[in-house]
């Protein structure tokens, strides 16, 4: 007890001794103040946005990444990454200081995570960041943005992270996906030119109104012409996640009991072996691939707008629908590409 | 026709697209003005080049150093191609010198020369050749160990220029270069250094020069983009050189062959000399991460790479850590020595391992990184206060002191390139061209009361009056006055009766005339300039300055800010037999230190203090020896 209050007296006298130096104050370097509506509104977002240091592992895997203060008691959203780890990571927020983090569940479907600071260590009052809450569209393409994350660790401790400008490319459906791996996340995501690098991810994508559209996740790679565009989910989509862990409310999931579907399909597969292109085996006869006209040696090159590149890929994609529901099939004969369109019937066993 | 368009657009009622539409007149505009002065910079025994920008109508260069390439003796063949069975490996090439050879004298001259000395002796012709060819070296060739091989510079008029290379600042990879004109009294188009301690995060910015070489005509590609980051601070690569310790982060796309090119804020002034970029694994490929080198650090060692020398950086010899304090039982962190030398400045002003620093330069320390960013940028020879509080050997901290401490010269390791080459000079005439460059704005200014007064008092209340009238100089030394009246003469008093001049004593005041500016204002001060020539740099307070070697005895040198304000001066003193150097820190600026900063032989005296200088003319019955 003694001791606890001879600290606190240590730090007190601490404090005294540095009156007068603006601690407070985050930033080393003397600064103008903004006048574009871009600087202000970089300005006013900084504070919000957190360095995160992980554990550090192989040296493809890179132990920073950055984070989004969602609350007052001190919950920072991140992106789920190898460096997150029990008692390894760490939060430095705006002025520098450094904190531990608590690590609460992860959202495995968006490959997000809340980390919790305690905010009782920190010096003044968090500037938390919400997604917006409201019907209108989030976003639409060719609209500005900056991004801000703390790519190639370029920031430490108190130093700014790093902001980029760009427009909004498009969406995506993340079923397209290139580098499969690396993006969880199902919905659509936001494309941007806005630049993305390592150490980024986890960072906001946020228009020049300062509204907070796009969480930061991993690049869409194309292997083929080595070029790579940045992706953000929309902020909207956390909103379920954010709600039950931040303000411990639940939303009301519609558990949709899905039944498995039936096409009379039997893909070309062998057991023990990695997933081969999705080949048609044999069609049970008056099955729904039956009425397609499916023959066997074909090969099944789409469901819907899902791209199927394996046997695996043809039941992922199948396991999206319902029966009853109709789905488009494109489909390679010889030198012939098809399409037609099939109702899923439910599986009678 | 575009014109028509632009105004039918603007007439539209969307006010988000006017601002985008005025924002883009304007910058099209800006890209305009400034494009004439970007360059592309190459050297032809190599595929690859760089880029460059034009700073001063004379045409000095600024550009990066990697783009230069390395000096005459350890030259290699640039990129070399991969070795093929058809053709054997590039051969290094052996040492060889890129200087011009010295000519004989023209013909013209030799004929005058013998017709006034129609039966001097073939020793006596020979004496004068070598004397003409020792002037010929002197005006022309630099000084030094090393020389870069002259580029070619091609600018957006489609003209390609050869161009001597003369700074280098290998440390934080800078160069200046100087376009050789083709006709006498040629100028170039140019653009002006801005401020980048002005710059904030999100600032619209723009990056010129060539990249991959795509402009054979040398028109210069332009990208645009957000400053990303400030004061951001990148290590070197190898041996402590090319750090860029200061530096702005842009998303606008830098890529090869960017490197050396201006980073033009939206009023067009260049901010930064773009030089590198942060990779991802896809290889040397843009990534919207790019580093431009910050021309407020540029102007710390533009005087050096001016007169064609070899930029030094500072250091403080020593490493710290941002760290939880070590004893003390709270969370607080600061940032700790951790590694010093015995022998370094910092140890010998006091500060020890464990000790926690507090200020530099009056500039709170908040991370290990601004602290190696602060001082990254300073030059060799800079004074720097050092705020610090010592580690107690009972635990804690003492209480905070300051210590006033001059940089040493930061190793930049064994590789030849890299190695300070000390006497690296520009040639006569370069460095003649650099001063009228620099001068070109002092002149100006009214010339009021032809005389001043200042006074000088030291630390044991010894006074140094000096009081000029014209022509006329009269010291008054702790007691003893010593009198100029010109031609070579003057007198001394002591005890009201008036005595011949030693030579020393002579000598000191013609010195002191010659070099101390502050007694001087607007166009005489230029006046008092003539012949000189520009010397290289000095940090003088928050400062860099530029110092300018006087015609005459003892060295003298008279030292300016780019503003054209005094910045101090120094000379041999013949009484004290030392070089002494004045450093006065200009009105308005937060001193490091005492404002008057006298140093002999390199070593400081504290306590000095001056008034003055004031522009009345004295008596002139102080000026006339009494009979």
């Amino acid at each position: 007890m003694t001791r606890r209050v001879l600290v606190a007296a240590a730090m007190l006298a601490v404090a005294a001794a540095l009156t007068g130096q603006d601690f407070g104050k985050a930033y080393s370097f003397p600064e103008r103040k903004p006048h574009s509506r871009v600087e202000a509104v970089i300005d006013k977002l900084l504070p919000s946005i957190v360095k995160v240091h992980g554990a550090s592992g192989l040296r493809t895997i890179e132990a920073y990444g950055t984070g989004i203060i969602v609350s007052k008691q001190g919950h920072v959203l991140t992106l789920e990454q190898v460096m997150i780890q029990k008692d390894r990571t760490r939060v430095v927020l705006y002025d520098g200081s450094v904190h531990m983090a608590e690590l609460l569940p992860e959202e495995p479907s968006l490959g997000v995570r809340l980390l919790k600071i305690d905010p009782k260590e920190v010096d003044g009052e968090l500037q938390p960041l919400w997604p917006p809450t409201d019907a209108a569209p989030l976003y639409r393409t060719g609209q500005f943005v900056v991004s801000l994350g703390n790519c190639f660790r370029l920031a430490e401790f108190s130093e700014k992270v790093s902001a980029t400008f760009g427009v909004v490319v498009g969406r995506a459906n993340t079923a397209l996906r290139y580098r499969m791996s690396d993006v969880k996340y199902d919905g659509d995501l936001i494309l941007t030119d806005a630049c993305n690098n390592p150490g980024q991810y986890g960072g906001g994508l946020f228009t020049l109104d300062g509204r907070w559209i796009g969480f930061n996740c991993r690049l869409l790679d194309a292997k083929e012409t080595n070029t790579t565009i940045s992706a953000a989910i929309p902020s909207r989509d956390l909103l379920p996640y954010l709600d039950e862990w931040v303000n411990g409310k639940v939303t009301a999931v519609q558990a949709v009991v899905k039944k498995p579907v039936y096409t009379g399909v039997h893909l070309f597969e062998q057991p023990g072996r990695s997933s081969p292109p999705a080949y048609v085996d044999q069609v049970t006869a008056d099955s729904p691939a039956a009425r397609l006209g499916l023959r066997p040696d074909d090969l099944i090159l789409r469901l819907d707008e899902f791209s199927v590149r394996s046997c695996k890929e043809f039941r992922d994609v199948l396991a999206r629908f319902a029966p009853g529901q109709t789905v488009k099939v494109l489909w390679k004969r010889g030198n012939e590409v098809l399409d037609g369109a099939m109702i899923l019937a439910a599986d009678r066993q | 026709m575009l014109g028509a368009v632009v105004v039918f657009l603007l007439g539209c009622q969307d006010p988000d697209l006017q601002a985008v539409l005025r924002d883009q007149a304007a910058r099209t505009a800006t890209v305009a003005r400034v494009s004439p002065a970007v360059c592309s910079v190459m050297d032809m025994e190599s595929p690859g080049g760089g880029s460059g920008v034009i700073i001063d109508p004379a045409g000095f260069v600024l550009t990066n150093f990697h783009v230069v390439g390395e000096p005459d003796d350890v030259r290699k063949p640039g990129p070399r191609p991969m070795p093929t069975p058809e053709k054997s490996p590039v051969e290094t090439k052996p040492h060889e010198s890129v200087l011009p050879e010295v000519p004989e004298p023209p013909a013209a001259e030799l004929e005058r020369w013998n017709r006034e000395h129609q039966d001097a002796s073939d020793e006596a012709r020979k004496q004068f050749v070598d004397a003409w060819q020792a002037a010929w070296r002197e005006e022309h060739l630099p000084k030094g160990k090393h020389h870069y091989k002259n580029k070619k510079v091609g600018l957006p008029d489609g003209q390609l220029y050869e161009a001597v290379v003369l700074g280098v600042d290998p440390g934080s990879d800078l160069a200046m270069l100087r376009l050789l004109p083709e006709r006498p009294g040629q100028t170039w188009p140019w653009c002006r250094l801005g401020d980048s301690d002005h710059l904030l995060v999100g600032e619209t910015v723009f990056a010129m020069g060539n990249p991959f070489l795509l402009a054979t005509d040398f028109t210069p590609t332009v990208t645009f983009g957000i400053v990303s980051g400030t004061h951001r601070y990148q290590e070197g690569q190898g041996q402590r050189i090319l750090v860029y310790p200061d530096c702005i982060q842009v998303d606008a796309p830098v890529n090869p062959g960017n490197s050396g090119g201006p980073l033009f804020n939206e009023a067009g002034e260049v901010v930064g000399i773009n030089g590198r970029i942060s990779i991802g694994d896809r290889g040397r490929v843009n990534v919207g991460v790019g580093f431009a080198i910050a021309s407020n650090q540029i102007k710390n060692f533009l005087a050096d790479l001016f007169a064609g020398r070899h930029a030094e950086h500072g250091t403080l010899d020593m490493s710290a850590w941002y760290m939880r304090a070590p004893r003390e039982e709270t969370s607080r962190r600061g940032v700790f020595v951790q590694q010093t030398f015995k022998d370094s400045v910092v140890a010998a002003a006091g500060v020890a391992l464990g000790d926690e620093l507090l200020h530099f330069n009056g500039e709170l320390v908040r991370s290990a990184n601004q602290l190696a960013t602060m001082v990254g940028i300073m030059p060799t020879g800079a004074w720097v206060s050092l705020g610090f509080r010592a580690a107690q050997a009972e635990g804690g901290y003492g209480s905070e002191q300051t210590v006033f401490v001059r940089l040493t010269a930061l190793d930049t390791g064994s590789s030849a390139d890299a190695k300070a080459d000390t006497e690296r000079l520009a040639s006569r005439e370069n460095r003649r061209i650099a001063t009228q460059s620099l001068l070109r704005d002092l002149g100006h200014g009214e010339t009021v009361a032809d005389g001043a007064v200042m006074t000088l008092t030291g630390p044991a209340q010894q006074t140094v009056r000096i009081l000029r009238l014209h022509d006329l100089l009269r010291l008054e030394l702790d007691g003893v006055v010593l009198v100029r009246t010109g031609n070579g003469e003057g007198f001394r008093l002591e005890g009201g009766v008036a005595r011949d001049l030693s030579p020393e004593q002579l000598a000191r005041l013609d010195r002191e005339f010659v070099a101390n500016p502050f007694l001087w204002r607007g166009a005489d001060r230029a006046l008092r300039l003539q012949g000189a020539l520009l010397a290289g740099g000095v940090y003088v307070h928050a400062g860099p300055a530029f110092r300018f070697a006087i015609v005459g005895d003892g060295d003298p040198e008279q030292w300016y800010f780019a503003d054209g304000r005094p910045a101090g001066y120094s000379f041999r003193d013949p009484l004290r037999k030392a070089r002494v150097e004045l450093h006065v820190c200009p009105a308005g600026v937060q001193p490091v230190g005492d404002a008057l900063r006298v140093i002999a032989d390199g070593k400081l005296e504290h306590g000095w203090t001056v008034t003055g200088p004031e522009f009345e003319a004295p008596p002139a019955e102080l000026f006339r020896r009494p009979r």
